[in-house]
């Protein structure tokens, strides 16, 4: 176990010093973020839906793109001079390599959100119904589903060498069934969701704030420990 | 099979490979290949390009999977045990396999975590005065020139006192006296009871630096001989019409 910590803490401390140190990926997520946040507070003006409705789902827009940028950074740098080779001949688990490379890419998203959140409630004149405590909890859930479908198609996407619009394929198709009940909660985050809304299309099969968190509890708890075992097959060869 | 027999092949063969075959889709390119190298030996892989030098380099080091046969490697399987096998093993090519944005120190440090170095900081000192590299401890991998970066990754393979060092194109793109550095770095390797397992298309330094030859052609391996039975000048003209000649 203390071997496990002190390979995870090594492999997450590298991947955060190299990332602060080369600044490759974060602001091009916040460009990005700010980006869509802007083009679609402008389509909102000519939207017959309410402003406050179009702000969580420009931001899981975001949350999605920019997220895929980190993800598939993650195991770029691992290609240069074949670093990946070099992690793969330690004498450690696969999982260990998945599961720190997982948390660089939470922790990113994080920071990534405690820029472009608030932007967008400027931008859309969001007001919280809920806690703060709970939007926190329910962008944490959306990270952690995120970024463990993001780091295992990233890793596979990287040593398949077909690049990123691959890691886009899969993983947002991946993700499709996790964005309606994220959607929801954030909506529910920021104010109160028409009934016309709940009764009818997509959001319908979700019922609930509380059903909208408990499937994005499962979707996470399910997808990291099926990715955590399936890391080790998917960077061989 | 019994502790003792089991011992007794650990110290025998340091890399054991067994009827292996390697194929990419139709391509066959290991087929059941062969090769018993003991403690101290020094192989010098050849073959022309695409001839599965670096596929047998790999899959000895456990980054390709075989298709059949066994590799073991001081009798741990890499296969079976690969956690066990990859602590005896160290690995060089002509990539690095180090982090650019990362020091020279820092990096060391990142693999004697990895491989769970005791006495971590004495150990990076000593391998950084081996490799003559000290001076240059603080700075960034990237800014390193090829041959300050080649140093720097046989310090990254030897960080865990490895067994067996493959060494797949190491001289790729080093200069003469960087050449004479990593031959004189493998020597003193050798002499210290380690094995080494390499491939170049430079026959001259390999011949130089090796106790054994073995030549892959056509998926299978032709030749295996100690060195001192080689005809340099021959073997230098055309080592695969040499191969084919003596089998």
């Amino acid at each position: 176990m203390r071997y496990f910590l002190l390979s995870f803490k090594a492999i997450f401390m590298k991947d955060i010093v190299t990332e602060f140190r080369s600044r490759q990926v974060l602001p091009t997520m916040i460009v990005l973020g700010m980006l869509i946040i802007w083009v679609f507070r402008i389509a909102s003006e000519v939207a017959s839906a309410e402003v406050s409705a179009i702000g969580p789902i420009a931001l899981w827009v975001a949350f999605l793109f920019a997220g895929l940028l980190a993800q598939e950074r993650s195991f770029a740098t691992e290609e240069h001079q074949d670093c990946i080779h070099g992690l793969m001949l330690a004498p450690i688990d696969e999982g260990t390599i998945y599961l720190a490379k997982l948390l660089v890419n939470i922790i990113m998203l994080s920071i990534f959100e405690m820029i472009i959140v608030p932007a967008a409630i400027v931008a859309f004149e969001l007001t919280l119904s809920r806690s703060i405590l709970t939007l926190v909890g329910v962008l944490m859930l959306g990270n952690v589903g995120l970024s463990s479908v993001g780091t295992l198609f990233s890793a596979i996407v990287q040593l398949t060498r077909t690049k990123g619009s691959l890691l886009s394929v899969m993983v947002l198709a991946i993700l499709m069934p996790m964005m309606i009940p994220a959607t929801f909660a954030l909506l529910a985050v920021f104010g109160d969701i028409p009934a016309e809304l709940i009764g009818t299309g997509a959001l319908s099969v979700v019922g609930s704030f509380k059903s909208a968190i408990m499937f994005m509890v499962v979707f996470d708890a399910v997808f990291v420990v099926a990715c955590w075992l399936l890391f080790g097959f998917a960077i061989k060869e | 099979m019994s502790k003792e027999k089991l011992t007794s092949d650990r110290e025998q063969f340091v890399v054991d490979v067994k009827g292996v075959s390697k194929a990419f889709t139709a391509r066959r390119v290991l087929d059941r290949i062969d090769i018993e190298v003991g403690r101290g030996e020094c192989v010098f892989i050849c073959g022309i390009n695409g001839a599965g030098k670096s596929t047998l380099l790999y899959t000895i080091a456990g980054l390709l999977g075989a298709d059949s046969g066994s590799v073991k490697l001081c009798g741990y399987s890499v296969a079976h045990d690969p956690e066990k096998a990859k602590a005896h093993l160290g690995v060089i090519s002509h990539k690095s396999m180090v982090y650019p944005d990362l020091t020279v120190i820092e990096n060391l440090s990142f693999f004697t975590t990895l491989y769970g170095v005791k006495n971590a900081k004495a150990r990076i000192d000593e391998l950084l005065s081996d490799v003559k590299l000290t001076r240059y401890k603080y700075d960034k991998a990237g800014i390193l020139s090829r041959g300050l970066l080649q140093r720097l990754a046989i310090a990254r393979a030897l960080v865990h006192k490895p067994s067996v060092l493959l060494a797949d194109e190491p001289f790729t793109g080093l200069d003469k006296k960087s050449c004479d550095d990593l031959r004189n770095t493998l020597s003193d390797f050798v002499e210290q009871g380690g094995t080494v397992m390499m491939t170049t298309h430079d026959t001259r330094m390999g011949l130089a630096c090796a106790s054994r030859v073995i030549i892959l052609d056509g998926s299978k391996l032709i030749l295996d001989r100690p060195t001192e039975e080689i005809d340099a000048d021959s073997f230098d003209a055309d080592y695969i019409s040499y191969g084919r000649g003596v089998v």
